[in-house]
């Protein structure tokens, strides 16, 4: 009786540190919520996966609305409580590298074989700070499409395939205006929204905002053209188009009195839940030339502080592979297998979503970012307002200069 | 008073007094030496600038802006919203049929969330979608639809006009309770001497409660001037910053772009501005005071 009571503790015992040691580190992974998806149930699944593939391993997420997920994450990291792993915005990659916040991680995507070639090349991209990876793109998206409400068009006579050039965006809108319709839904509130869908126009007429240098490019000629362009457009914009965003242009296109809105890929299920007639295409550029978008996604990065470096790149892994990636994202795969299999099912016109994000450009990767995009959104309003473009470029880009 | 009376009231206070210390009076000073900083998220740790934080600040493009827009904000509420809240205090102060319903709905802006109120008038003000402009077409005032919270040289007028809305009520409260404690006797003198509605306003209501309409009017400076849910959620400041007030500047350089030395910078000349009308709230209760003890 003794002996079997003896062996019982020792069984139990054992199995005790068994368990322990089953999952003798826990990862913390926080991340945002953006959207009400549902995509929790799918992510807890996923890492309920992660966990029996890797029994050594636990995860413990924490998911945060996306208006506090920046400041609950710099309060974190300040107060030195930041997790192992975190979503980060792709805007915010280079503000937390410089500030040392975030692992470099060149070598371990290098020894696992993970490239830039297995994702698309704008979003790896927006991870690279000074040459080296400070995360794996996770979803991506890119502004803008420019959905158009098919009826209207037919209605106006106007080919819808027209509205990818800069002049038959124009001729559209002039067209498509009037009797209470708007042509095209620009904005121009303070907000990214309007950072992205401007920045897109500039990328597709050759400009950018960051020379290579990282000096202000705002004022060069294809920037200033693009923007000269823009703010003849706003005639055939709604009123308001300060205090507009991509949501109140939204509602105009839902209720069929916008002929054109400017949105990324994750528009797709509002309006196929919607009456309306719609269709897509890629952006504008001007004639000859093809439209380059803006990337908008987020990054996988490990803190500096984790201990446990290892564990949270095999987590980064798997949550980037192609049969997992897809299952664990609300906007697009950033894995590009994963993504072609995401948009077939979920998309419509994956090709086309496929040939954007394929030609999409992050947005400036300076640690100064947010500065420089506030910057910007105050140039915009300016040049929304009618203000001389080249004049408020100028202005702007000794605002962004002075910064260095 | 006795040694053991100042013991017992330093008691009685020091609670009080460590809490307001610790949670007010500390940060305060705190956000004074941040002003001298130069903090942001990619330089976490702090670099003494000096004065250099606020020749920064005040060069800067839109300091102007936010002082001059804060000063018209301040003034243009506090102003409208004690004339509406007087004039409403003393229609309502006539004994009209359906006092309680009416003082009930006269409330209602008052007790609603500024963050409600603010989504509520800015779908209320849209140009394409709203009421307003609407209503305007409809009777013939405008011809076209306006946008009020687009334009810079309307957005101010129409945030002052959503916060006096909302807070005319507050004011009328106050204003009413006064005039609930008017003299009776010295009204029905004055109007037995002939006194018509004006006079008796002039000469007898508004001197019997000259202190409670300065306290009130200071009172709404000091919170009109903290205000920001309404201004943030119309228009967030814009457009081209035509609506940033301190508030709203200090929220979004220090918690949208991670510019604590310069958010503190920008928080340091708000105290002060507020030091002189607390300032101003003192001298006019000591006034108060002393005129109520010779009375």
């Amino acid at each position: 009786m003794k002996k079997s009571l003896f062996t019982l503790i020792s069984a139990s015992a054992i199995s005790l540190a068994g368990a322990v040691s089953a999952q003798d580190v826990t990862l913390q992974f926080w991340d945002n919520q953006q959207t009400e998806s549902g995509l929790s149930q799918f992510q807890q699944e996923a890492i309920d996966r992660f966990m029996a593939e890797n029994p050594d391993i636990a995860v413990e997420v924490t998911t945060i609305p996306y208006p506090e997920y920046q400041q609950r994450l710099l309060t974190a990291v300040q107060g030195g409580n930041a997790p192992d792993i975190a979503t980060l915005d792709q805007i915010w990659v280079a503000a937390f590298a410089e500030a040392g916040a975030v692992a470099d991680l060149t070598d371990k995507a290098s020894a696992s074989g993970l490239s830039r070639d297995q994702f698309f090349g704008g979003a790896w991209d927006s991870a690279v700070v000074d040459g080296a990876l400070h995360g794996v793109p996770f979803n991506v998206d890119v502004w803008q499409f420019s959905f158009y409400n098919a009826d209207l068009f037919t209605a106006a006579g106007v080919d819808p395939a027209s509205i990818s050039t800069f002049e038959g965006l124009r001729a559209a809108a002039e067209a498509l205006t009037g009797d209470g319709q708007f042509g095209v839904g620009l904005f121009g509130h303070r907000g990214e929204d309007t950072v992205v869908v401007v920045n897109s126009f500039i990328f597709s007429n050759g400009g950018a905002v960051l020379a290579e240098d990282g000096s202000c490019a705002l004022n060069a000629a294809p920037a200033v053209e693009a923007m000269a362009y823009l703010q003849d457009l706003a005639k055939f914009a709604p009123d308001g188009i300060l205090n507009a965003s991509s949501g109140t242009m939204r509602e105009l296109f839902l209720n069929g009195s916008l002929a054109i809105e400017f949105w990324p890929a994750l528009e797709q299920p509002t309006l196929q839940a919607s009456d309306i007639n719609w269709g897509f295409v890629n952006g504008t550029a001007p004639q000859g030339k093809t439209p380059v978008g803006t990337f908008g996604g987020w990054n996988l990065a490990i803190f500096e502080s984790s201990e446990h470096q290892d564990a949270a790149w095999r987590f980064i892994e798997f949550m980037v592979r192609e049969d997992v990636n897809g299952d664990v994202v609300d906007l697009i795969p950033a894995n590009k297998t994963a993504a072609e299999a995401f948009l077939a099912e979920n998309r419509q016109g994956p090709e086309e979503i496929m040939t954007h994000l394929s030609n999409a450009n992050p947005r400036p990767l300076s640690p100064r970012y947010l500065e420089v995009a506030d910057i910007q959104m105050t140039l915009y309003q300016d040049v929304f307002s009618g203000a001389d473009v080249q004049a408020a470029a100028d202005e702007a880009c000794s605002s962004i200069d002075a910064l260095n | 008073m006795t040694a053991k009376d100042r013991w017992i009231i330093w008691l009685f206070l020091g609670p009080s007094l460590f809490l307001l210390g610790l949670f007010l009076y500390w940060p305060l000073v705190g956000t004074v030496i941040d002003s001298f900083y130069d903090t942001s998220f990619i330089s976490p740790e702090p670099r003494f600038a000096g004065l250099a934080v606020y020749e920064r600040v005040f060069a800067g493009r839109h300091f102007g802006d936010v002082f001059w827009n804060s000063i018209s904000w301040t003034l243009g509420v506090v102003i409208l919203q004690n004339i509406l809240g007087f004039f409403a205090a003393t229609l309502l102060n006539q004994g009209l049929p359906l006092q309680g319903l009416t003082r009930a709905l006269v409330l209602m802006p008052f007790v609603l969330p500024g963050v409600v109120t603010g989504l509520l008038w800015r779908f209320m003000y849209d140009p394409q979608l709203g009421l307003i402009n609407s209503l305007m077409i409809l009777f013939g005032v405008v011809d076209d639809s306006a946008a009020w919270l687009a334009d810079p040289d309307t957005a101010m007028a129409a945030v002052i006009f959503v916060a006096v809305w909302k807070g005319f009520p507050f004011s009328m409260l106050i204003y009413l309770a006064a005039l609930q404690n008017v003299d009776r006797s010295q009204l029905e003198a004055a109007t037995l001497d002939g006194a018509g509605a004006w006079r008796r306003l002039i000469d007898v209501t508004l001197p019997a409660i000259r202190d409670v309409v300065l306290v009130n009017i200071v009172l709404t400076l000091i919170l009109t001037f903290n205000y920001f849910d309404i201004v943030w959620v119309m228009t967030r400041g814009g457009p081209q910053h035509a609506t940033h007030i301190f508030p709203t500047q200090i929220y979004e350089t220090g918690f949208g772009q991670f510019r604590f030395g310069e958010a503190a910078t920008y928080g340091v000349v708000s105290i002060m501005v507020l030091a002189v009308l607390v300032a101003l709230y003192v001298i006019v209760q000591l006034g108060a005071n002393r005129r109520r003890r010779t009375a």
